[in-house]
C-alpha cells in the first residue's frame, strides 16, 4: 500500500517545501516511486526547490476539471525518473479546490506511485484541510524557535482531531552553538512539547539556501553537506531504519572526518 | 513555582476582567441515567464567537480522543442539538464518530425543522423541540458543580477545555492552551497553558500539577504568573488563594498547610 504523507508546519518559511523536496528525492533515489504534490495554490513553490518550473504546462486545477489527464499534468524528474511533481496552479486561491478532490487526485496517485508527499501550505485555513485531507500520516516540521512550535503544537492536535494519528518531527535551522549558549531551544525542548517521534534534525546551513535558489535538492549534491545527511538519514528512519542520530554539536573542522566514517560505515553490506 | 515553599510566589492580586466575555461554545458529554448526552453549544448563545461546523467537529474529535470515562462501550448517546442547524451529512458524521468510540448515536433532540428533517432522512430518531424548552439545559446559575471531567490527553496550543466543574487532566496542559474550570483543576503532567480554576468565583478551589510552569493561573478573580526565572528543580505543587493572592506550595506541603487553621479566617468564611 501506498503512504500518503502531509509535510506540514502551522508557522509559515520553516522548510516545508525544502523538506518535501529532499525527501521526495531521497526516497526517490532509494528506489521507490514518489509523487510529490504541491498544496500550496497560489503561492507554489515546490516546482522551484525541484528546478521544473519550466516543465509545467499543466496543473491540479485543470485534471480536476477535467481538461487534461492527471499523468499529463504529472512533470517526471529528468535527473531522477522514480520523482513527478503535480503542480499547483499558481492563478488560483486556496478555495480553488475541496478536500473531497484532494482526496480523489491523491487517491488516483496511489496507483502509480509508492509515496505521496503533500506539501501543505502555511496555516491552518482551507489550504491546510485540503492538504491534509488525503493523508495518513504527517511530518510536523518545526525550527527551535517558540513561536514555531507553538503552531506545530496546534496542528499536531487539529491532525489528532483529523484522525491523522501517526505523526513524526523534523527540526529544521538548528543552531547548535546558539543552543549551548541557551540561545535557542533544544531537540529536548521541542521534543517535551510536541511529544511526537523525533525523525531528524536538519542544521541550518547556507548550502540549503544556495540549492534553493540553484532547484537543486541538496540530497543530489556529489559531497554531501551535513544538511543533505541529515535528510537521507530522515529518509532511511522513516523506512524504520534504526539510524543514529548526527552529531551537530562537534566542531565544524571535524565535519568531513565525521562523513567520511558515516558513508565507510553506510558502503558495508 | 519556587522549590523553596516559604516564599509565596505569587503576584499582587489583580482583579480581573472577567474571561467571560467571549467563552469559545464548548461540546460537552454528560452522563445521565445509563445514556450520554451530547450537548452542542447553541448557535444563537454567544453571538461574538459561535461555533462553526469546524470547531464542533474538531471539538467532539478531542473529547472522543480524549477517552472521557463516563462511558461502557455501547452506552446509547443522545444528542442534543438545541437550535444548530445540521444537515444529514453532518449528523452521520457525528454518528460515525461515536460508532468509532463504540456508542451508539439513538436519538437527535432539536429546536429545528431543518435538522430534524435531515436526522430522518439519515435515518435517525428525532424529537423537536420547542426553542426554549431545551431538555437538560446546561450551566444554570447557582447549581452543584458537574461531575468531574476527566481526560487522557496532551492539551495543545489552540484548545480550550471549559467545564462548570472540576477539570482532571491525564497529561500535558501545553502553553497557547487553556482550561478553564468550575471547580478545581488537576494536572498529572506539565501545566504551561493559562488554567483557571473556581471560574464562578470560588475562592477556595485549587490548581495541582505535578510540573508548574503556567503561562498564567487564575483562581476566581485572582492571577498569577510564574516567575521569570524557572526553578531549577520542578516538583508537584498547588496553587490556592491565601491572604487575597494567589500562593504556590509544595503538594508534599499542602495538606499540612491546610490541616493548620487559616491565618485569616474570613477567607475559609467566604461563600
Ligand atoms: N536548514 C536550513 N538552513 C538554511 N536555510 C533554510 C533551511 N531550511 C530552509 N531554509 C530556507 O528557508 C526559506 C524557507 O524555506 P521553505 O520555502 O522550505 O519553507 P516553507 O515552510 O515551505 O515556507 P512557506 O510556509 O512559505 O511555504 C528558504 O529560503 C530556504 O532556503
Ligand atoms: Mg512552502
Amino acid at each position: 500500500m501506498s503512504r500518503i504523507l502531509v509535510v506540514t508546519s502551522g508557522k509559515g518559511g520553516v522548510g516545508k517545501t525544502t523538506t518535501t523536496a529532499n525527501l521526495g528525492m531521497a526516497l526517490a533515489q532509494r528506489g521507490h516511486k514518489v509523487a510529490v504534490v504541491d498544496a500550496d495554490f497560489g503561492l507554489r513553490n515546490l516546482d522551484l526547490l525541484l528546478g521544473l518550473e519550466n516543465r509545467i504546462v499543466y496543473t491540479a486545477v485543470e485534471v480536476l476539471a477535467g481538461e487534461c489527464r492527471l499523468d499529463q499534468a504529472l512533470v517526471r524528474d529528468k535527473r531522477q525518473p522514480n520523482l513527478a511533481l503535480l503542480p499547483a496552479a499558481q492563478n488560483r486561491t486556496k478555495d480553488a479546490v475541496t478536500p473531497e478532490q484532494m482526496k480523489k487526485l491523491v487517491g488516483a496517485l496511489t496507483k502509480a506511485f509508492h509515496y505521496i508527499l503533500i506539501d501543505c501550505p502555511a496555516g491552518i485555513e482551507m489550504g491546510f484541510q485540503n492538504a491534509i485531507s488525503p493523508a495518513r500520516e504527517a511530518i510536523i516540521v518545526t525550527t527551535p524557535e517558540v513561536a514555531a512550535v507553538r503552531d506545530a503544537d496546534r496542528v499536531v492536535g487539529l491532525l489528532e482531531a483529523n484522525d491523522v494519528k501517526r505523526m513524526y518531527l523534523v527540526i529544521n535551522r538548528l543552531k547548535p552553538a546558539m543552543v549551548e549558549q541557551d540561545m535557542m531551544m533544544s531537540v529536548k525542548d521541542v521534543q517535551e512539547i510536541l511529544a511526537i517521534p523525533l525523525l531528524g534534525v536538519v542544521p541550518d546551513d547556507e548550502r540549503v539556501i544556495v540549492s534553493t535558489n540553484r532547484g537543486e535538492p541538496l540530497v543530489l549534491s556529489e559531497n554531501p553537506s551535513l544538511a543533505a545527511v541529515a535528510f537521507s538519514n530522515i529518509v532511511r528512519r522513516l523506512e524504520g531504519e534504526k539510524v543514529p542520530f548526527l552529531d551537530l554539536t562537534a566542531p565544524q573542522d571535524d565535519l568531513f572526518s565525521r562523513l567520511r566514517r558515516l558513508f565507510r560505515g553506510r558502503s558495508k553490506p | 513555582m519556587t522549590s523553596d515553599s516559604s516564599l509565596p510566589a505569587a503576584i499582587p492580586s489583580i482583579v480581573q476582567p472577567a474571561p467571560e466575555v467571549s467563552p469559545v461554545p464548548q461540546v460537552r458529554f454528560k452522563g445521565e441515567s445509563g445514556r450520554l448526552l451530547l450537548l452542542l453549544p447553541s448557535e444563537t448563545e454567544v453571538v461574538s464567537s459561535a461555533a462553526t461546523w469546524t470547531d464542533i467537529w474538531q471539538q467532539l474529535k478531542q473529547r472522543l480522543n480524549a477517552g472521557e470515562r463516563f462511558w461502557q462501550p455501547n452506552t446509547p448517546v443522545h444528542l442534543i442539538a438545541r437550535d444548530r442547524l445540521l444537515d444529514g451529512r453532518q449528523l452521520q458524521s457525528i454518528a460515525d464518530a461515536l460508532t468509532e468510540a463504540q456508542l451508539q448515536l439513538k436519538r437527535v433532540y432539536t429546536s429545528r425543522r431543518q435538522t430534524a428533517v435531515a436526522a430522518a432522512t439519515t435515518g435517525l430518531s428525532v424529537e423537536q423541540q420547542s426553542p426554549v424548552a431545551h431538555l437538560n439545559q446546561p450551566e444554570e446559575s447557582g447549581q452543584a458543580l458537574a461531575e468531574p471531567l476527566y481526560i487522557q490527553t496532551t492539551v495543545r496550543s489552540g484548545m480550550e477545555v471549559r467545564h462548570p466543574g472540576t477539570v482532571i487532566i491525564l497529561g500535558d496542559v501545553n502553553p497557547g492552551s487553556t482550561i478553564i474550570a468550575d471547580g478545581d483543576v488537576l494536572v498529572w503532567g506539565m501545566l504551561r497553558g493559562v488554567v483557571q480554576a473556581g471560574a464562578a468565583g470560588n475562592t477556595r478551589c485549587v490548581i495541582m500539577a505535578l510540573r508548574m510552569e503556567p503561562t498564567q493561573l487564575r483562581i476566581a478573580d485572582f492571577v498569577a504568573r510564574a516567575p521569570e526565572a524557572p526553578p531549577n528543580l520542578y516538583q508537584p505543587e498547588v496553587a490556592y488563594v491565601i491572604s487575597d493572592s494567589i500562593r504556590i506550595i509544595r503538594a508534599a506541603d499542602f495538606s499540612k498547610e491546610r490541616l493548620l487553621p487559616p491565618v485569616s479566617s474570613d477567607i475559609e468564611a467566604e461563600e
